[in-house]
């Protein structure tokens, strides 16, 4: 790594495809840069960052990307790299994903997330507050459940326990509404029905919950699930389409038998 | 009530939910048809298969409720899965360059709106050939055997099946899912099933081009 004579020796030279958009209602495209001397050991995003310095020297404007912890547990980061979200690894944000996993010479396409429920803010920058509006619509708790338990106080079966759990290291980051061809929300929704309803304080409005935000995800404007499961496969926290099967069932019993605290007669 | 249900099939779960009962009752219907066909390689001269649907026949009125009751599942079928592919495009406005596989899609899942467009053309082509055609002279098995040995025919009916195969590979396993049936331990159970269902369906159905280029009714087994 010495030296830095050999044209190989001193890191990765790219070529890189990066969506550009001033705005919301701008048109965007690519835009190409090249880029001299990567070391592999960054993640993507700092070579995002050294793009960005190169930019700054030249006068032009920086690439916007949303990032914050940098270490895979925030969900802010994310973009869709050569149509994979959060690019080629599993299990991965973009923000773990290394350069060591690309080559010399490579050409890299850098895309947003795209769907009708995420709006581009600007370049990679998209606006997730749809799934906030979702889970404004139930995911949570509504009520009191009162100062911790004394240990086996309120039995949790193990098994339930592990699968709200799993279903609770969801962060939101919306890569699986980004790598589903239909843009379809799914598989974060069955997480926060899964990761709520299977725990006993958030058993008795389940059923509420998954009416509402069902509703919520539909007038967002997400696609219909087709079961093409590519959610899972780019899930950084590998949320599995299980959730996706739950909150199906639950949806389709809550239609069936939740009683409204207000309905009509006769309705 | 009504308003109830209503709500529920405006839902893109309930939408997904009646598209994978009607698929369900199709399959059904898909595996009497094709078992009913088998009889035609009862013997050479088509007299058992002949008389298989002139029992249909006989069933007269109840016949006819089970085409009306066909005619709505694949309507609502077809209807629901244009409908949602529509939204499902509504949903992405803006494509991406190219979105590449993340590991989980197959060939079958990512093309149900494709094979399921070339099954309806099929279908039309089918009811047109089999079921509007007059045969009460000439009896269908001679129809049928006609359609089969004809080179267009054959091919129309053999690229079909491997439509359908393609279809229900994806299908069977999908539908459970969107039901909401899904666990570990009966998963993987399902969707062997499910593929061995698809290739015995359409590998049945696809049997009969052939085996009537091959043989011209003349079946060495008979």
């Amino acid at each position: 790594m010495s030296g830095g004579h050999d044209h190989h020796s001193g890191g990765l030279n790219l070529t890189l495809h990066v969506w550009r958009q001033k705005d919301a209602q701008a048109e965007g495209r690519f835009e190409t840069y090249a880029l001299q001397g990567i070391s592999e050991h960054c993640s993507f995003l700092e070579m995002l960052d050294q793009l960005n310095e190169q930019l700054l020297r030249e006068g032009r404007d920086p690439v916007a990307f949303d990032h914050d912890c940098r270490e895979g547990i925030c969900g802010s980061c994310g973009v869709v790299i050569n149509g994979q979200a959060h690019g080629p690894d599993r299990e991965t944000a973009t923000c773990q994903l290394h350069m060591r996993r690309f080559h010399d010479g490579d050409t890299i396409y850098v895309e947003p997330f795209r769907a009708k429920a995420f709006p581009i803010q600007r370049d990679l920058v998209v606006d997730r507050s749809a799934f906030d509006r979702i889970v404004s619509k139930g995911g949570f708790v509504s009520v009191n459940t009162g100062a911790p338990q004394d240990a086996n106080g309120l039995p949790v079966p193990k098994e339930n326990a592990d699968l709200a759990m799993d279903a609770a290291s969801c962060i939101g980051c919306g890569a699986c509404v980004a790598a589903c061809p239909n843009a379809a929300a799914m598989l974060f929704v069955g997480a926060k029905i899964s990761h709520l309803g299977l725990l006993p304080q958030g058993a008795p409005e389940r059923r509420r919950r998954v009416l509402a935000m069902v509703e919520q995800m539909d007038r967002d404007g997400f696609g219909n699930c087709g079961n093409i499961y590519e959610c899972e496969a780019a899930c950084p926290k590998s949320i599995s389409v299980e959730n996706i099967a739950r909150l199906n069932r639950e949806y389709i019993v809550a239609s069936a038998c939740e009683r409204p605290a207000v309905e009509r007669i006769g309705d | 009530m009504i308003s109830r249900f209503g709500a529920f099939l405006r839902s893109s779960i309930g939408k997904k939910a009646l598209m994978a009962v009607t698929g369900l009752l199709l399959i059904g219907f898909l595996i009497v048809h094709v078992v009913g066909n088998l009889t035609l390689y009862a013997d050479g001269d088509g007299t058992q298969f002949n008389a298989y649907a002139a029992k249909l026949e006989a069933l007269g009125p109840l016949k006819v409720l089970a085409e009306v009751g066909l005619t709505v599942l694949f309507l609502a079928h077809i209807a629901l899965g244009l409908r949602t592919a529509l939204e499902n495009r509504e949903a992405r406005p803006e494509r991406y360059k190219d979105l590449a596989p993340k590991g989980r899609r197959t060939m079958a899942s990512m093309t149900m709106v494709v094979t399921g467009a070339v099954l309806l053309v099929f279908l039309v082509i089918h009811v047109i050939d089999f079921r509007l055609a007059d045969f009460s002279k000439v009896g269908l098995a001679k129809l049928v055997m006609e359609r089969l040995t004809s080179p267009l025919g054959a091919g129309i009916y053999l690229v079909s099946m491997a439509f359908l195969g393609s279809h229900l590979w994806h299908a069977f396993q999908s539908l459970f899912q969107t039901l909401g049936l899904r666990h570990p331990s009966y998963a993987p159970t399902i969707k062997w099933v499910g593929s061995a269902l698809a290739l015995a369906i359409a590998g049945l159905f696809a049997s009969f081009p052939v085996l009537c280029m091959m043989f011209e009714g003349q079946w060495p087994w008979s």
